[in-house]
């Protein structure tokens, strides 16, 4: 019989933080041979496993993707272009994390990265771009089954768009391609906001980003397409049980602030008026002129 | 069957426009957020990145990105200047002119949203009696060259120093901040992001400033001028680079009448006055759309045509002519009647 079970997100919270400061503790921090795996120094703000893209220099092809609050033995990939060979990659862990090299594809790329002991699984997932073109739709990519428990944005925010503070986003919960409904769903930001959402009958989940970015010294640049806009991390985690196991995924992702912060309204709104005013003498009409057009075609 | 929906090409072109005015603004929200990823990432009009539900992006954001993050970073370490780092430049390039070879520069005149905006915003201000502007050849003459200075500087020169370096990095997509399309469209999916003007920086504040007083210039302009920001719009220098690589064209052959009669210049949207004193290569200007106007209201058989590899797909025609005169003027102006509450009261 299948079993679900919903746990209290307080248990969901508390038990990742748990478990990385455990395994920290058990392991020393770096050596994570006998686990098969390399645990990433933690995170403060959270304890749900993340995975972080950070760009490697000025080089905007290399990519490394560093696991947090997890031991992976490495990151899995998948590109745009799924029936490529390079459609799906397994990354190797080296110092700092994988590399991401760009493929050919380009485009849009699904990461993830899983920690299996005994009955438990965890997973990090996140989604990286690369700011060429992909020609790709990625839907098929992004729905193609990955893991057994899953998170996955419906969609993901599109070139020259992300994620921000008082959106609402979706995101659909399955678990082995199901959609699982009234599951909970944890979010977790870095400016400290927590809180939780549930899933509809279809396992969508529409998650309210909030405006919690409160002091400079938490906000870091957005990235390339964020136009210097400050940013910071969140995090989606559910868990779920079945046949004697326990599944907990997460997504993370990076989301800026609302999108009028370091905007007017009513300046933009008066310099169009400014500009309207200024293609006004357009419009009157000119003496023997008003009807030259129809004059000459009647 | 055809005939009875469109009955003249005007009446088919608009059709046409309001079909891609939806997928250029709302394609995205009808046919999945990732349409974008499978059209062209390029089209050869200004459908905006900025609007969160488009259907597809123009090449102009495409080749400033390119220019600021790709090739302007890369002749800073001038030893890494390689074919690579041009490839996706040519790639995108190639993309877009895979659809361009088809239709040429009829992408502005009839899948362009802000051209259709803007023909729209006519009709509406000859509704209103509003007066019609057109250019004088010397007025002409003086507009032209700012499309060419617009794609120059901010589509390639500032995107590339700001890449390099040497300019702001705001300045990496100056053009798309003061595009009239990136207000128009995101406007007509309620998003009200884009008319707010950017406040963080000084560079940020006066493109926005710029971009929203052209945009309301542009939409009271439009109710008296045609397309007035397609005479400086610099996809239409961009595509004007192209043109002559499509073998759809705008063929008008030599007729001795044409000197005296005129009307396809004041038929034509852009004021192109070659159309009526040239022939041959030079009547096809830099500047014509393929709106085919001009082939609508040329009075005499074939003169004016419309043609893809050389297959004539449209051509002027005495009986046409006819037909077409009395639904609307050259000029534009409907032979249905104005609002006449606001015509008496301009006229007097």
């Amino acid at each position: 019989m299948r079993m679900t079970v919903t746990l209290a997100a307080a248990w969901i919270a508390a038990m990742p933080v748990a478990h990385a400061a455990d395994h920290a503790a058990m392991h020393g921090g770096h050596d994570h041979a006998a686990m098969g795996g390399m645990m990433a120094k933690p995170v403060a703000w959270t304890g749900y496993p993340l995975l972080k893209a950070r760009m490697n220099g000025e080089n905007r092809e290399l990519v490394t993707i560093a696991p947090q609050n997890i031991a992976a033995d490495g990151v899995e990939a998948y590109s745009n272009d799924i029936r490529d060979a390079s459609g799906h990659r397994q990354l190797p862990m080296e110092m700092g994390g994988a590399r991401l090299d760009k493929p050919a594809a380009g485009g849009f790329h699904w990461l993830s990265a899983r920690e299996e002991q005994g009955d438990k699984v965890r997973v990090a997932s996140t989604v990286y771009f690369y700011g060429e073109r992909g020609a790709k739709n990625p839907a098929a990519m992004f729905m193609q089954q990955k893991q057994e428990l899953e998170i996955i944005p419906q969609p993901f925010p599109r070139e020259h768009s992300r994620y921000r503070a008082t959106e609402d986003w979706k995101f659909l919960v399955r678990f082995s391609g199901n959609p699982l409904a009234g599951q909970k769903v944890v979010l977790e930001t870095q400016n400290g906001t927590k809180t939780e959402w549930t899933s509809d009958a279809q396992g969508v989940v529409t998650v309210h980003l909030p405006d919690d970015f409160k002091t400079e010294e938490t906000q870091r640049e957005g990235g390339r397409h964020g136009r210097g806009m400050p940013g910071s991390d969140f995090v989606l985690a559910t868990q779920h049980v079945e046949g004697g196991k326990s599944y907990l995924t997460a997504f993370n992702s990076s989301y800026g602030k609302d999108a009028f912060d370091q905007r007017s309204v009513a300046m933009g709104l008066g310099f169009t008026l400014l500009g309207m005013i200024g293609a006004v003498p357009l419009l009157r009409q000119r003496k023997g002129k008003a009807k030259s057009g129809e004059a000459d075609h009647a | 069957m055809l005939k009875a929906l469109f009955p003249t090409l005007g009446r088919f072109r608009f059709t046409v426009q309001i079909v891609m005015l939806f997928v250029t603004v709302y394609g995205g929200a009808l046919l999945g957020s990732y349409t974008v990823d499978r059209i062209s990432q390029a089209l050869p009009s200004l459908s905006c990145a900025y609007d969160k539900v488009t259907g597809d992006h123009c090449i102009l954001i495409v080749a400033q990105h390119q220019l600021h993050h790709r090739i302007g970073e890369a002749l800073v370490k001038a030893q890494e200047v390689t074919l690579k780092v041009f490839i996706p430049t040519l790639i995108s390039v190639a993309i877009f002119f895979s659809f361009f070879f088809f239709l040429n520069k009829a992408f502005c005149g009839w899948v362009c949203p802000m051209g259709t905006v803007q023909e729209l915003l006519f009709r509406i201000g000859r509704r209103l009696g509003r007066p019609l502007n057109r250019l004088d050849p010397s007025g002409v003459g003086k507009v032209r060259p700012v499309k060419w200075l617009l794609l120059l500087a901010l589509v390639l020169g500032l995107p590339l120093l700001a890449g390099m370096g040497v300019a702001a990095n705001e300045l990496g997509d100056p053009y798309c901040q003061v595009c009239p399309s990136r207000l128009a469209t995101t406007l007509l999916t309620a998003d009200a992001e884009q008319i707010a003007v950017r406040t963080s920086t000084t560079v940020n504040f006066a493109l926005g400033a710029l971009g929203n007083a052209l945009f309301g210039f542009v939409i009271i302009a439009a109710l008296a001028v045609r397309l007035p920001f397609c005479r400086i719009c610099p996809l239409l220098s961009w595509n004007a680079l192209f043109q002559k690589l499509s073998p759809m064209r705008l063929v008008k052959k030599q007729y001795d009448k044409c000197e005296k009669c005129g009307v396809c210049e004041k038929a034509c949207p852009m004021d192109i006055h070659e159309i009526g004193r040239e022939h041959g290569k030079k009547a096809f200007h830099e500047d014509c759309t393929l709106c085919g106007r001009c082939a609508e209201y040329c009075p005499d058989d074939d003169v004016i045509q419309i043609r893809f590899f050389g297959i004539r797909l449209f051509g002027s025609s005495r009986d046409y002519y006819k037909k077409r005169v009395k639904q609307e003027t050259p000029e534009g102006m409907s032979k249905k009647r104005v609002i006449p509450i606001l015509s008496k009261q301009e006229n007097g």
